[in-house]
């Protein structure tokens, strides 16, 4: 690591650096993120390096370069990339590497029985690009992940990093601003408030003493966009924010990171030292004179946190529970000091639109909302993952083409987008075109970007509960809509999917609806009816049915299902009877099988194990 | 001093820049309930939202709570509009559900004609059945008093407040301000005779030299000597034969 005194030298580190790659030597790449070490690539790189070096094979083998999330198989991981050839082979075991060196580095063929296979078409396609799940992408704040390695600077220095840096130094703090200002930026966290403006404000704000503050708190449930990010390329993360720093006199930072993402943490941590003594980060940056420096801040994992008072407070030592934000927080925020806090994909937009500028980047996306978006596309889909998008793409297109569809072909329900506090989206809505205002126009929000794809066995009184159930969890109670209502909305919900719903309960959660949505304290409290209202918008016969009817539509409230065998298709197999763990289902071999509903716990392993669809819910 | 004018339900008035709008409104003979604001403290958490109001500027609305909304020129504050009467009306429904036993909340209550909630009485399984978690009394233990012995503990329904992992505080001095200070009378302070029970802990009270009242515990005079440097001699007497 050498101390780099000026732009200049960075120039020329980056091209000694570039002049030392061996080029035209195919690579490895393996994937080191959560979901796939998870799975064993800790193994598979391993043997790898063995292989190669028993075959003194000229072949870098980079392991711990990619994600998993933004490669999307986190189910098929661990996933290896052969280059230049661009190979992707999914669900790679330990046993496989030396047919791979064998067959894709040394000779000139693929192994298709690790490619990846169409559900729909049953096409095979070994070339990553062409694969539908990143044809449709377009990657910005996920371009380098996946590409460099995230515990090298050099690496990220090869790659072009740090030179929108230089620029930004050279550049007046106030035409930063206007730069970001002109991309038409907005804070990717959920607000979606126009990062440019907020900087400004900052700047504008009495005081001397700023800080700036990157939002790592993911905790929705299903969201793992920033985990990606912060694991896979945390120095576009700390470029973003030092940029950020001169833009409105920063000299200190925060890193505000769940301490649930470990790995984070310490990619983070390395990044930070690495930029520290590589002169990028710390006194005198480059040598411009400019000093910043970065600190990681470990949350305990509340939800709450993630919104930006409380986390400042936790910030600073205090309990983590947000205050009234009539004076914001870029006049009064960390140690009421003028903070800018955005999230860690917001930050991971700033060195590119830096670097390439605000009239490309604004090129992109729709009239209200610029650029793309990180989705963590979960739930219901046959390619479920990390996706980065241009803002405009429909959902259709989004869950059918890049998400392949729904799983086992049954059909598409709804789409709940923004985490816990955001809400569900109908089929009718599917043509929408995914941005900001839309979202918000249909009920839902952006969040920080989670989706869930349901099918039509999801009961959405269900899913209300479910998500009213996490916030009921996560409230840090601070105001009484939030900490009283919210239960009070549980209890409503879990007695309508009992059964015990009662005439006048619908209004009756309308009416806490409201008083959350005008009411509460943050912005936490007053998005934490949507999934009740969006659902109740879209889906109100649901909720009558179960309250009416005592009936629950996708046949998943189980007080208000019952099973039993259809007689025109049960082969009499036993196969049910024996799973069965009350063994009230009864039949001879060959002949029909009935299930004896005084004694049937609703289960569902009939369902799931019969071989013919014989078992029907009513 | 920065005076600024602005409207509250229909009438001209002027206040102080980023006073809060329940202070003015007060001043102004009009009353807003609230149970988590205390006039003796300097910032006010919001965290009742019994004194929510409607604030009117630059054509938009938006609902706040005026015991820590900062006053500005030009806007318009609406009290008692019926949609401001409604949320109140939900949010005092939510706290009798919370806290049935509660006198003070059936007061406000009574007082807008609610005399039942809608909503179950959902047990959280506190000791202080009473508390509405308004983050009071630990407030004042911090800020007044300056001994910070206890704190908000829990989250979510289970909010309240408490000592550190629930056990006898060590730097409490029982001078009871929490107690005086909690809205709902949910702080059990016992006193006999020349004792006082708090928080789980007994602290013995100083004995007026003059009249034999015991009229405050020792480590509070312990703990205003050291932080003062008043003489211990001074509260040899009650204030009252002082």
């Amino acid at each position: 690591m050498s101390l780099l005194r000026s732009s200049q030298d960075l120039i020329k580190y980056r091209e000694k650096l570039s002049a030392e790659v061996v080029k035209d030597i195919p690579s490895v790449l393996v994937c080191f993120g959560t979901g796939c070490f998870a799975n064993g690539s800790g193994g598979v790189a391993e043997n790898f390096k063995e292989e190669i070096k028993k075959r003194g094979l000229k072949v870098n083998v980079n392991i711990g370069m990619k994600t998993t999330g933004c490669h999307g198989y986190c189910a098929n991981g661990p996933l290896v990339v052969i280059k230049p050839k661009d190979i992707l082979y999914l669900k790679v075991k330990p046993d496989d590497v030396p047919e791979i060196i064998e067959k894709s580095i040394v000779g000139n063929e693929t192994i298709e029985r690790l490619v990846y296979k169409d559900v729909n078409t049953k096409e095979k396609i070994a070339e990553y690009h062409e694969i539908p799940f990143y044809k449709h992408q377009k990657r910005i704040a996920l371009e380098k992940i996946g590409l460099v390695d995230p515990a090298s600077i050099e690496d990220y220095i090869i790659s072009g990093g740090y030179a929108a840096l230089a620029k930004a130094l050279t550049m007046k703090p106030d035409a930063i601003i206007a730069e970001i200002d002109k991309s038409g930026l907005r804070g990717r966290g959920g607000g979606g408030f126009p990062a440019g403006r907020k900087w400004r404000s900052c700047v504008e704000a009495p005081g001397d003493v700023r800080y700036v503050i990157c939002n790592g708190d993911e905790g929705d449930p299903g969201a793992f966009m920033d985990r990606s990010v912060m694991e896979g390329d945390p120095h576009t993360v700390i470029e973003g924010m030092i940029i950020g720093a001169i833009a409105i006199g920063s000299h200190k930072g925060y890193i505000y990171v769940r301490d649930e993402y470990p790995l984070a943490v310490k990619n983070l941590q390395r990044a930070i030292d690495a930029a520290r003594a590589s002169g990028l980060l710390g006194e005198n940056i480059l040598g411009s004179g400019f000093s910043f420096d970065l600190k990681i801040s470990r949350g305990g994992g509340a939800f709450v946190c993630g919104e930006s008072s409380a986390l400042m407070r936790s910030v600073g030592g205090d309990i983590g529970e947000p205050r009234a934000k009539y004076i914001r927080s870029v006049e009064k925020g960390l140690y009421d000091k003028p903070t800018v806090l955005n999230n860690v994909e917001t930050w991971a937009n700033v060195p590119v639109i830096i670097e390439k500028g605000a009239d490309w980047y604004a090129s992109l996306g729709t009239k209200g909302s610029k650029g793309t978006k990180v989705f963590s596309l979960v739930g219901k889909v046959n390619n479920t993952g990390l996706i980065e998008v241009p803002m405009g793409i429909t959902l259709r297109s989004l869950i059918f083409d890049i998400g392949g569809g729904i799983l086992n072909n049954k059909k598409f329900k709804a789409v709940q987008t923004g985490g816990p506090s955001g809400g569900c989206i109908p089929e009718s809505l599917l043509d929408m075109q995914v941005d900001f205002d839309s979202l918000s126009e249909a009920g839902s929000m952006m969040g920080s970007g989670g989706m869930i794809v349901m099918d039509e066995e999801s009961c959405m009184v269900d899913v209300a509960k479910y998500f009213t159930n996490f916030l009921v969890e996560e409230s840090c109670g601070k105001c009484t809509p939030c900490r009283d209502g919210l239960p009070q909305m549980l209890e409503i919900l879990t007695r309508i999917t009992e059964g015990k719903g009662k005439e006048g309960d619908i209004e009756l959660l309308e009416d806490i609806c409201e008083t959350l949505s005008w009411g509460a304290l943050c912005g936490l409290g007053s998005s934490a009816p949507n999934p009740v209202l969006s659902t109740l918008k879209h889906f109100k016969h649901e909720y009558e049915a179960h309250i009416k009817d005592k009936k629950c539509p996708a046949g998943v409230c189980k007080t208000l299902i019952t099973y039993h065998i259809d007689k025109d298709k049960c082969t009499g197999c036993t196969l049910c009877a024996k799973r069965c763990p009350q063994k009230c289902i009864s039949g001879e071999k060959k002949q029909l099988h009935v299930i004896d509903e005084s004694k049937c716990i609703k289960c569902g392993i009939c369902k799931d194990v019969c071989k013919f669809n014989a078992v029907m819910i009513d | 001093m920065n005076t600024v004018e602005f409207i509250i339900n229909g009438k001209k008035v002027s206040a102080v820049r980023d006073e809060c709008i329940m202070k003015i409104a007060k001043e102004n003979g009009i009353h807003i309930d609230g149970l988590c604001y205390s006039p003796d403290l300097e910032t006010a958490g919001g965290s009742c939202r019994l004194c929510l109001v409607e604030v009117h500027e630059k054509g938009k609305m938006r609902v706040v709570t005026s015991c820590n909304y900062p006053v500005r020129a030009n806007i318009e504050v609406k009290t008692d509009t019926p949609f401001i009467k409604k949320l109140k009306r939900s949010v005092i429904e939510l706290l009798m559900a919370r806290a049935p036993e509660s006198a003070a909340i059936r007061e406000i209550a009574a007082r807008e004609g609610i005399t039942e909630t809608r909503f179950k009485h959902i047990d959280a399984n506190q000791k202080m059945k009473n508390c509405i978690a308004c983050g009071l009394c630990a407030q004042v233990c911090s800020e007044v008093v300056g001994v910070s012995a206890i704190s908000m503990v829990n989250r979510g329904f289970e909010k309240t407040s408490g000592t550190p992992f629930k056990k006898m505080s060590s730097v409490c001095i029982g001078c009871g301000a929490c107690a005086y200070i909690c809205p709902t009378n949910a702080i059990e302070m016992k006193e006999t005779k020349s004792s006082r029970i708090i928080w789980g802990r007994e602290f013995a009270m100083q004995k007026c030299s003059e009249c034999g009242v015991h009229y405050i515990p020792i480590a509070q005079v312990t703990w205003i000597v050291e932080t003062t440097g008043k003489e211990r001699k001074f509260f040899d007497k009650c204030p009252d034969c002082r």
